[in-house]
């Protein structure tokens, strides 16, 4: 129709605004020059280099670990959170798991950094950095959680406890089967979130444990070369294909944090 | 009876506390405690060679206790307050720029037949996919003195007769990217919003004689109010703690609020006074919060 | 039960090969792997290295509670903050026979008097780095600070000029030019300093940490304010690279930074043994020269001097004569007021 030119065209736009230069890290990422100014041919060379590279496979290691491991609690933690949410209103729970999510992750890594430090003691290594990722994945995954709740028909908890179901047994055979699919993507969006944050893990890393954003932020600062390009993609293809599998279990992600 | 009834309410009771129980207290110990540890560390002394000096000590003559001096220090110089007004400038023009890119886009997603929406969606997620770094980097590439951008803008320049421009290491450079890391966060909430609108309402606006801008201005913009404030919201707060983007991205004078408080952590050492700083970002936040929420109400009735 | 055993022999061969590491905490790019291999060799253990980019970063990670580093190799400054803070072993120097090697010159430093902690392990001065062609084309001085200061020389080089991104080395540049000590901690004089640089800054490119090397070896900056092993690496870098100009340092007549890193035993350290092993490997002339030969960083070990090509040998930025030393300054640790206050003046310097 008509009226839409004038909408397709900014909005193609904005799209290549997207696009565009994360077509440009993965093209140059195949450049056969250690300057990410012009294209001179194309080479695996990076990737070769990055395959060899210690300290890099080593924070892909971390990360990937971390990523596993806080992801996993932030799942368990963030469905209850979910669910208590939904079931129980409970605003002090409510803005404490929502918080960090809206906050600036500075004021987050800086007080974990604290806390630490000042009361724990604690040496800052694989420790802080998870308990750091669960703090603001909690959030994401409750949302997706809650949302998946509130499209499940009250009648149907009504009817369980009318067949004199447990609580438990409700939770077990009735509620975490519908909300799975929500609980997956909660799991897969933690994930992603953990490999990808750079704020946080910066003030409670220790010395020691790197990740792979710590070591890209490294890189970049000291010495850029397309091998920062390599691990983006990979990384990129990583988180991709994360998402994708988020959004296919469960919709409620593309919705936004409303 | 009664007894059956009291088990029944204590068995609800361990439910509810045993579903929110867990996630509170963690969140009890790794969110809110660390948040008064710091609101207490910004009334500490530095320690003498970084980090806190303790509250209580048991050599007289090392300082220790309780001070206003972090703040003082803090309100003794204009400096501190120009940061966090820059700050809310760059928050503030990253939010409008987010908008109007956003805005087309997320009409544009609503109005698609519905199989290809979430189609649209995903492919506005995905460039959230990459590290926030990679985006960051993506745009030292593109803005890089020997990348296609620059040399084509400083050969039009150089025609003009006018002095090359370093695009990267710039203000313009910051603000290129917090757009581009923070779009997602604007189309997203604007769409959602968008999408609820109920098409008959233009039909009967434009029956009513209404161009296409006033269906817009008088009818679609109004309603999108809610949708906005989040969007907003998302990227306004996130903006004016970030610190990552000037330091990789900016020019000598693009220092942030977040900058500064990293340096206190990380570089000068002096913890009490980037505990204030992060108090001070806080209340900053809750001031633009409540300001939104005061102007949000006055239009209440499209909320 | 099967299952039980393995894993109890797995950890103890894991504990006992734990126990043979040393872990080196040591800057960025500041020591030649072959190096490290042959003391492995040596030693019959492994080291783990982990790495930081300026001693703030270091100093900061330990405060924040970094342990299990058996080496440090701190400044001059730094150090001084970590031996008032107790947090390193004293040597035990019977086991460092190779000390001998080191230039008198270099020890007994007021930051460790009679080397009680620490041992010289290689410096670097902060000095102007500049391409030749370029700034004698354009008729500019590069023996003084006041070609990254003043106005009338830097209207020449706007946008071309890079500085350290660092508190304490600009403005001990700026207090050298203004002929102050590079030490001095007298407000005024900070305040002058940094009037100073405000004024020079709108011709600057940018305050840079290290990516300057890159757009000297380019030619995209002519003059930069940086650490003498970085600029003679652009140098090496500009002639590989087949560029049409070169890359030369020199230590103004003002004076500079001189900046004396040491290796030093952390008392978190979990083998002080292979440490000394370490250090004293180190020591020896062959080892030493190493990482001169690398990155040409000077070398305060005399015995290493002849294994040092002569080309860098020569160099008078990376081995200063007696003249030269005489106008070179070690920067001291500022106390808690002094690093806030300093912080604002940054502050505002970055801001204006």
């Amino acid at each position: 129709m008509r009226r839409g030119w004038g909408l397709w065209a900014a909005a193609l736009g904005v799209y290549a605004f997207l696009y565009a230069p994360l077509l440009i890290v993965i093209v140059y990422s195949f450049n056969d020059s250690r300057l990410n100014a012009e294209w001179v041919g194309f080479t695996w060379h990076w990737y070769g280099v990055l395959l060899h590279d210690e300290d890099m496979l080593q924070a892909i290691g971390n990360s990937l670990f971390i990523a596993g491991v806080s992801s996993l609690a932030a799942t368990v933690l963030g469905t209850m959170a979910g669910i208590a949410m939904h079931r129980y209103g409970m605003k002090v729970l409510t803005f404490m798991v929502l918080t960090p999510v809206a906050m600036p992750e500075i004021l987050l890594g800086v007080s974990l950094l604290l806390f630490f430090i000042q009361v724990l003691n604690l040496t800052l290594g694989f420790v802080s950095i998870i308990l750091a990722h669960i703090t603001f994945s909690i959030g994401f995954v409750a949302v997706i959680v809650r949302a998946r709740m509130a499209g499940i028909e009250e009648s149907i908890f009504e009817a369980a406890r009318d067949c004199g179901a447990t609580p438990w047994k409700t939770f077990l055979y009735i509620t975490f089967p519908l909300i799975l699919p929500g609980v997956v993507s909660g799991a897969l969006m933690a994930f992603t979130l953990s490999i990808d944050d750079f704020v946080i893990t910066f003030f409670t890393a220790g010395v020691g444990v790197s990740t792979l954003p710590l070591r890209v932020y490294s890189m970049i600062k000291i010495a850029v070369t397309p091998e920062v390009n390599a691990v983006s993609t990979l990384l990129m293809l990583l988180t991709l294909t994360m998402i994708v599998l988020a959004t296919r279990f469960s919709p409620e992600v593309l919705r936004g944090k409303a | 009876m009664n007894s059956k009834v009291r088990s029944f309410f204590s068995r609800a009771r361990l439910a509810k506390l045993t579903v929110s129980g867990p996630p509170f207290v963690f969140l009890l110990l790794f969110f809110l405690l660390p948040g008064i540890i710091m609101v207490i560390a910004s009334f500490r002394y530095p320690g003498e060679f970084g980090g806190l000096a303790p509250i209580v000590s048991a050599t007289p003559e090392t300082l220790h206790g309780l001070t206003l001096e972090t703040y003082r220090f803090f309100f003794g110089d204009a400096i501190y307050a120009r940061v966090l007004f820059k700050s809310f400038l760059v928050a503030l023009a990253t939010t409008l720029i987010c908008l109007a890119l956003a805005y087309p886009l997320a009409l544009l997603i609503a109005r698609s037949p519905k199989k290809r929406r979430d189609f649209m969606v995903l492919l506005v997620i995905l460039p959230f996919a990459s590290s926030f770094l990679i985006r960051v980097y993506a745009w030292m590439i593109l803005l890089g003195p020997q990348a296609a951008l620059s040399q084509a803008l400083n050969g039009v320049l150089g025609a003009l007769g006018m002095a090359p421009v370093h695009l990267l290491f710039s203000p313009f450079a910051v603000l290129a990217a917090m757009v581009y890391v923070h779009l997602p966060f604007m189309v997203l909430p604007l769409y959602t919003n968008l999408e609820k609108h109920d098409p008959t309402l233009l039909d009967a606006a434009q029956d009513c004689g209404a161009n296409a801008w006033h269906r817009f201005w008088r009818v679609t913009f109004p309603l999108s109010l809610p949708g906005i404030y989040s969007g907003s919201a998302l990227v306004f707060i996130p903006v004016l703690g970030m610190f990552a983007i000037p330091d990789i991205l900016g020019g000598t004078g693009d220092m942030l609020v977040g900058n500064l408080i990293k340096e206190q952590f990380l570089v000068t050492r002096d913890w009490p006074f980037g505990s204030t700083l992060s108090i001070m970002l806080t209340l900053t936040v809750l001031l633009c919060v409540w300001a939104a929420a005061k102007l949000g109400s006055t239009r209440g009735h499209y909320a | 039960m099967k299952t039980l055993l393995a894993l109890g022999l797995f950890a103890l061969c894991a504990q006992a090969v734990a126990d043979d590491v040393l872990h080196l905490y040591n800057w960025n790019n500041y020591i030649s792997e072959q190096t490290v291999e042959r003391f492995e060799q040596q030693c019959g253990c492994r080291v783990v290295q982990d790495y930081y980019s300026d001693n703030e970063e270091m100093l900061a990670k330990l405060a924040a509670g970094a342990t299990g580093y058996d080496i440090l190799v701190p400044t001059g400054n730094a150090m001084e903050s970590l031996i008032r803070q107790h947090a390193l072993r004293p040597l035990d120097k019977t086991r460092l026979p190779n000390l001998k090697n080191i230039n008198p010159v270099y020890l007994n430093t007021p930051f460790d008097p009679g080397n009680r902690y620490s041992v010289p392990y290689a410096y670097t001065l902060t000095v102007l780095g500049y391409n030749v062609e370029k700034t004698r084309e354009l008729g500019l001085p590069t023996d003084t600070w006041a070609i990254i200061f003043e106005p009338q020389y830097l209207e020449k080089l706007k946008g071309r000029v890079t500085v350290l991104d660092s508190q304490r080395e600009l403005m001990a540049a700026a207090l050298k030019y203004l002929g102050y000590s590079a030490n001095d901690t007298d407000e005024n004089h900070w305040e002058q300093a940094s009037r100073m640089i405000i004024r020079a800054k709108p011709y600057w490119a940018a305050f840079n940490a290290s990516s300057y090397i890159k757009e000297l070896t380019v030619g995209n900056i002519w003059v930069v304010h940086g650490y003498s092993n970085d600029i003679f690496q652009a140098g090496l870098d500009a002639q590989k690279a087949g560029r049409k100009f070169h890359v030369a340092a020199s230590i103004p007549k003002e004076g500079a930074v001189l900046s004396l890193d040491s290796m030093v035993l952390h008392k978190s350290g979990p083998r002080p043994d292979l440490a000394l092993q370490f250090i004293d490997f180190m020591l020896e002339g062959a080892n030493s020269a190493e990482l001169t030969n690398l990155i040409g960083s000077g070398n305060p070990n005399q015995d290493a001097l002849r294994f040092i090509k002569p080309e860098i040998a020569r160099n008078q930025s990376v081995f200063p004569d007696q003249r030269q030393l005489a106008r070179l300054e070690m920067l001291r640790d500022l106390d808690r007021n002094q690093r806030r206050v300093l912080s604002r003046i940054w502050t505002k310097i970055k801001l204006e």
